[in-house]
């Protein structure tokens, strides 16, 4: 463990890896979409459910292998983020970056490959499924932009950083 | 017809496999108890949590094979085969037997052989991730995807043994992921959790399967079928969880080692940030 007491910024001979921050933290932000999709549309509104009976066989072992690895993508995103926050490495523009940019791809991804491309079940059963569809993936778009938006501020912040 | 079937609620009277079973499980864990004793009068550390564990462990063993267990007959056998299968053996696990047997045990032949075996070729093969994964997820497939499960269901003995199957597929498993005793090869964390991965979409997988088609030959309530297969589903999950947990934290920590050896030795940190900083330059 780290017992020296200097700031996170300040420290003597701390680097920010930028990269790996906006990659450790854009696994986060997958795995949280994923687990927010999980426990709010499938248990708390239970709108698509544990097992939709139309679910092809490719479809069923996909959806499990996501959802395994939402699991350990949210345990070992911690323990890398941990290990930034440890060695002083976290540069937290960045970090910001890369997590709007996880949560915003998982959206998208869910929204486009598993409800439409794979069909694996739809955001919603009985209704007119089609706004839900554009909220959904207009949701996932914002997201993706303020992503981007941050992460383009960072990367200028840090060129102004290094220039000056 | 064995009360580890009917789950009447109250205890029906115990077969043979039951009692063997809980005095197994009980012996295991004075055994390792007397041995924690040991290490710690004569000034080993040895945390207090790790005999918790180890007898939580091995009190679930004994609830799942004799106890009252909640719900239908189906949902029963699902919080078995998750007691026995995933959550006893990784508290039992995480206690390090093995390192406790090899600290505790003078030196003889006892503890020469046990070295031996953990060494030797055929466990290195056994606890080689994958192969132990193979063994714990492909005996519940075969379990429930083949009338095995409806044959073995009102047969004592060969429910015994096949959840003694299940118990050492689990704790092999378990073993071979965490990796807290010593073996002679160690895997690194990518086998471990890429394995992890396999294993617990496997077994979600199996898991939603049987919560529409159950094991061939059997005749469930709808109702019992669904609960019992949650329970398998997201048990499985909390298991995984905490073994992901255990593969990272020890990740955690070996790399806050190697920083902290970095740390000492100026001169082999610099060069590995040099090389570090040529190599964000080329990016």
């Amino acid at each position: 463990m780290n017992t020296s007491a200097h700031s996170l910024t300040a420290a003597p001979g701390a680097r920010p890896e930028r990269r790996r921050s906006l990659a450790v933290c854009g696994l986060i932000g997958v795995a949280v979409m994923a687990a927010l999709d999980e426990i709010v549309f499938h248990q708390i509104l239970g709108w698509h459910h544990f097992y939709d009976r139309s679910t092809p066989g490719v479809g069923l072992m996909s959806d499990g292998l996501l959802h395994t690895a939402e699991l350990l993508g949210l345990v070992a995103g911690f323990f890398l983020y941990a290990d930034l926050r440890r060695r002083r490495a976290l540069a937290p523009a960045h970090a910001w970056a890369g997590f709007f940019l996880g949560l915003g791809l998982f959206q998208l991804f869910d929204g486009v490959v598993d409800h439409k491309l794979l069909r694996l079940h739809q955001i919603r059963y009985g209704v007119d499924v089609t706004p839900y569809d554009w909220a959904w993936n207009i949701a996932a778009l914002i997201l993706l932009l303020i992503g981007a938006a941050l992460a383009v501020r960072a990367s200028r912040h840090t060129e102004a950083g290094s220039a000056s | 017809m064995t009360p580890g079937h009917v789950h009447p609620g109250a205890v029906a009277g115990l077969g043979p496999a039951e009692v063997a079973v809980a005095v197994a499980a009980l012996f295991a864990a004075t055994v390792y108890m007397v041995g924690s004793r040991r290490l710690r009068r004569r000034g080993d550390l040895w945390p207090r949590w790790r005999d918790a564990s180890f007898s939580v462990g091995g009190a679930g063993v004994v609830w799942a094979a004799t106890g009252p267990l909640p719900g239908g007959p189906y949902t029963a056998h699902m919080v078995q085969h998750l007691i026995v299968g995933m959550a006893a053996p990784l508290l039992l696990v995480l206690a390090r037997p093995l390192t406790l047997a090899l600290r505790t045990l003078a030196p003889g032949p006892a503890r020469r052989g046990l070295l031996a075996l953990s060494r030797s070729r055929p466990v290195r093969w056994l606890v080689f991730p994958p192969s132990a994964a193979l063994l714990d997820i492909g005996g519940l497939w075969l379990l429930y995807r083949t009338p095995l499960f409806a044959t073995i269901r009102h047969e004592p003995w060969p429910h015994a043994l096949v959840h003694a199957h299940v118990l050492a597929a689990g704790l092999l498993f378990s073993f071979a992921v965490c990796q807290l005793d010593p073996v002679r090869r160690r895997w690194g964390v990518g086998v471990r959790g890429v394995t992890l991965l396999a294993v617990g979409a496997a077994h979600g997988v199996l898991a939603k399967t049987l919560y529409a088609v159950p094991p061939p030959g059997t005749a469930f309530s709808p109702a019992d079928l669904r609960t019992g297969a949650q329970v398998m589903y997201y048990g499985g999950d909390l298991v995984e969880a905490a073994l992901a947990a255990v593969v990272s934290a020890s990740w955690y920590q070996a790399t806050g080692r190697t920083q902290q050896r970095l740390r000492r030795r100026p001169d082999a940190s610099l060069r590995r940030r040099g090389a570090m900083a040529a190599a964000s330059r080329a990016e």
